[in-house]
């Protein structure tokens, strides 16, 4: 239970760090803190305010535990570097944003993994709170820290830190959580014993229960980690929210004071692709594709613009242009918010679903640039990878957002796919060259001065639960020699070429592929001073490799390793819900240059997601009635 | 530029508590978000851009307060100004709180030039028998070093009592000095010369006035 407030402790250290509207709460639209609560709960987002505020987990978790009757339900946020180091001289731990109390007085404490470079924050944030870094070192009092988010697809270098990790959509799962560690905490139950309980949550993980096997124990049992008691279940398959369709799209949200990214009213359309990308981690564990009524969605925008007072509103999905009444939701919107100076937004456009029509609709107002994402510059490899666009597509969309006044493009490419020979690295720069003459041809002359296009490229990733989870990633200097065959081979000045930095894109590979003993890695990149890792300017190289050295753990081995299929890997006892024999007939398919279609336009595909969840896909009307609009 | 069909209606309100801690811009969209919220018949620029026709008074520094601050708000159709105040009240945050509304001729100043001289108390951790008057304070903006010559910016007496303090500043077309940073460059110089303790800082700033230069 909560009963300190910080407040006046807090306040002389904001005079002297950067922003520290990042740190006062009190922002329109969240909670009073709740005076007569019994019971509290906080969710952390591991990076700072301007990054965790606009998290859709963060705001649909906080949501739903606070309808559970006298449980507080906060907020907190890792502080910046500056206000970590003020906290640490001044002796403030970690604090929540509503009610200004130390994170270590909360009963629960549930920690989002976003992403792989998060690893070092959820130390910094325990070490901060004062909550011990280890699971099996936390004593009774100490909060049930529990975990989620797209990095528990793997969970095992974040496993020792966790008391339990919820697996999949947490709009259900996390309240029950919550309300049991209640129940067991007021029935005076002992630690172990609430953790025992945990596991009768579906899709509920609790690593403590489940033993370690080595490598030839692992392959011949099919998994590393195996119960160590009975009534533990061996496979932990996601959860997925049944009711996402029908319920309400409007999420109430806090208006940030400070800009953050994502600025905006986001409603979340649907959820779901499954376009079948081989490489993408997001495809195969948000199945099934279910979607929101376009009267749903139009009446949450309203309501949340009316509420908010945002000036613009983002639909957004991980394929928003596939909604099947997409034209209707921006019909509608359009109409609605016309003369209110507000601006309507979908994130990422699908090549092969922006056409003409949709250019219009989403054409309103201010054009920022657009992005594409080809991903691979030949079409052998888009068809390894299951990318389903052709050169055609991209320059039809391009044809089309010319038209509608767009002037700056963003290409995303990968190197370092699976297959991908040098052949494919040259096709990217010629298919940028390709597409940036013909936004020149779409483009009156008087305006093509004002044309820029910019390829972006990132180093592949293999993920887990994904038909690439065995195929190892290129080493850094590799990727560099890629990078400079395409800084030479481009031909037109205004074609300009970014990417991401090898080195984070190394870490990511080793967190998102490694076993449990990637914690120990983790927990000593930390103690050299790795935090941030995500945050280029802040990513330090010298602290993974010093705690690789002490560890004695080969990070190179874990991201670069080839298996075969048949290799069972770390995470083989948590599954998507997604069959292994998909992913390996997924992997077998993209050797031969096969495609597989997608399940919500063609037939099913068999992947094994509605079996094993017990659901299926919830589409509006049918899809692809109208082809490329 | 005055559009003579748009009504203008000035908004009094005070930046104080915790959001005393937040930036001119953030405060600005904060209080653009609560016209949205409130429903009031705003005004929207024309262009590729549109957005709310929304001017705000002279800026306050991070971490500094005010009782009197303004923005003008323009409006397509007349709202009686009690209207306008009752609908802003329900949505806005304690701490950000309009407190009158009246109607401006739309040929005025602008907001962010109309009043630049400023009042300023500030509360400092511990009472001072007086403060001592740098004469120039130096300011480091953009990474380029500027030195001001205060006695451009002071208008009259520095007022001391206990740990309170009161003093005005008037902002210059070419520039002006924030008051927190002259604060700091006072108590400083107390400092250097051993008539303060060194943990001596300032608790809070609040503008208490804002008038025009006649």
């Amino acid at each position: 239970m909560i009963k300190t407030n910080l407040w006046q402790r807090l306040q002389p250290l904001l005079r002297q760090i950067e922003r520290p509207s990042r740190y006062i709460g009190s922002e329109w639209g969240a909670f009073e803190p709740r005076a007569n609560s019994d019971f509290a709960f906080c969710m952390v987002y591991p990076d700072t305010y301007e990054l965790g505020q606009p998290n859709q987990a963060i705001r649909i978790l906080v949501n739903a535990v606070a309808k559970l009757e006298n449980v507080a339900s906060e907020r907190a946020f890792l502080p910046a570097p500056d206000m970590a180091c003020a906290m640490r001289k001044a002796n403030i731990p970690m604090f929540s944003l509503e009610s200004c109390a130390p994170l270590h007085e909360f009963d629960v404490v549930g920690i989002t993994l976003p992403h792989e470079l998060a690893a070092t924050n959820v130390l910094e944030a325990l070490d901060l709170a004062g909550i011990p870094l280890r699971a099996a070192d936390r004593a009774e009092d100490d909060p049930i820290v529990i975990a989620g988010g797209p990095c528990a697809m793997n969970p095992e270098p974040y496993a020792p830190f966790f008391d339990a990790i919820s697996i999949g959509e947490g709009e259900e799962s996390v309240p029950e959580i919550v309300q049991t560690v209640r129940t067991l905490r007021r029935a005076g139950a002992r630690r172990k014993d609430i953790l025992r309980a945990l596991v009768d949550i579906q899709s509920t993980y609790v690593p403590s229960l489940y033993r370690q096997l080595n490598e030839q124990d692992a392959q011949k049992q099919g998994a590393w980690v195996v119960p160590a008691e009975d009534g533990v279940p061996a496979q932990i398959v996601r959860r997925v929210f049944e009711g996402f369709a029908e319920s309400d799209a409007w999420e109430p949200c806090v208006v940030p004071y400070v800009e953050a990214v994502h600025d905006r009213l986001n409603v979340e359309v649907l959820r779901g692709c499954a376009r079948g990308c081989r490489f993408c981690q997001a495809g195969m564990m948000y199945r099934p594709v279910r979607e929101r009524s376009a009267d749903n969605i139009v009446s949450a925008v309203l309501r949340g613009l009316e509420q908010t007072g945002y000036d613009e509103v983002s639909l957004t999905s991980l394929s928003t242009t596939d909604h099947s009444q997409i034209e209707e939701i921006l019909q509608r919107l359009n109409k609605a918010c016309e003369g209110r100076g507000v601006r309507i937004s979908v994130p990422s456009q699908r090549l092969d679903s922006f056409g003409v029509k949709m250019a219009d609709l989403v054409a309103g107002q201010k054009k920022g640039g657009l992005t594409f994402a080809p991903e691979a510059g030949t079409q052998r490899l888009r068809d390894i990878i299951n990318k389903n666009v052709t050169e055609d597509d991209l320059f039809c969309a391009i044809d089309a957002a010319c038209a509608a006044g767009w002037r700056r493009c963003k290409l995303y490419f990968m190197i370092g796919l699976p297959g991908e020979t040098d052949e494919d690295v040259l096709g990217i720069t010629d298919l940028a060259d390709r597409a940036y003459e013909r936004m020149k041809e779409a483009t009156p002359p008087e305006q093509r001065g004002a044309l820029a296009m910019t390829v972006s490229v990132g180093v592949f990733v293999p993920k887990a639960q994904t038909p690439f989870q065995w195929d190892g990633q290129i080493t850094c200097e590799e990727a560099l020699r890629r990078v400079g065959l395409l800084r030479h081979s481009v031909r037109h000045r205004a074609v300009r070429i970014s990417y991401h930095d090898p080195q984070a894109s190394f870490v990511e590979a080793v967190m998102s592929r490694g076993g449990r003993n990637c914690a120990d890695l983790v927990e000593a990149a930390w103690r050299h001073g790795a935090c941030f890792d995500a945050w280029t300017e802040l990513f330090n190289e010298g602290a993974w490799r010093q705690a690789a050295a002490d560890t004695g753990i080969d990070p190179e081995q874990i991201a670069a390793a080839q298996y075969e299929p048949e290799y069972v890997m770390p995470w083989a006892h948590i599954s998507a819900g997604v069959s292994t024999k998909y992913l390996q007939l997924e992997r077998k398919r993209a050797s031969k240059g096969e495609t597989t279609p997608d399940c919500t336009y063609e037939k099913c595909t068999a992947c094994g997601v509605c079996p094993a969840t017990n659901t299926q896909n919830v589409l509006a009307r049918a899809r692809g009635a109208e082809g490329v609009m | 530029m005055a559009d003579p069909r748009l009504f203008r209606l000035r908004v009094t309100y005070s930046k104080s508590g915790r959001l005393a801690m937040l930036s001119h811009l953030e405060v600005a969209r904060a209080l653009e978000r609560t016209v949205r919220r409130a429903g009031l018949p705003f005004a929207v620029t024309n262009g590729f851009s549109p957005h709310m026709r929304i001017a705000f008074g002279a800026a306050l520094p991070v971490g500094v307060g005010g009782n009197a601050e303004f923005f003008d708000i323009f409006l397509t159709s007349y709202l009686a100004p009690k209207k306008a105040l009752e609908a802003l009240w329900n949505f806005s945050a304690p701490d950000l709180m309009p407190t009158a509304c009246e109607y401006v001729e739309p040929s005025a100043a602008a907001a962010s030039v109309a009043c630049p001289v400023s009042t300023y108390e500030a509360l400092l951790s511990a009472s001072v028998g007086g403060l001592e008057i740098p004469d120039t304070v130096e300011v480091v903006r953009k990474k380029k070093r500027k030195v001001l010559e205060v006695r451009e910016f002071l208008v009259g007496d520095v007022c001391v009592s206990g740990n309170s303090v009161v003093f005005t500043l008037q902002a210059k077309p070419t520039g002006s000095l924030r008051a927190d940073i002259f604060l700091d460059a006072c108590i400083d110089l107390l400092k250097t010369n051993g008539v303060a303790p060194n943990d001596l800082c300032i608790v809070s700033i609040n503008r208490i006035a804002q008038n025009s230069s006649d």
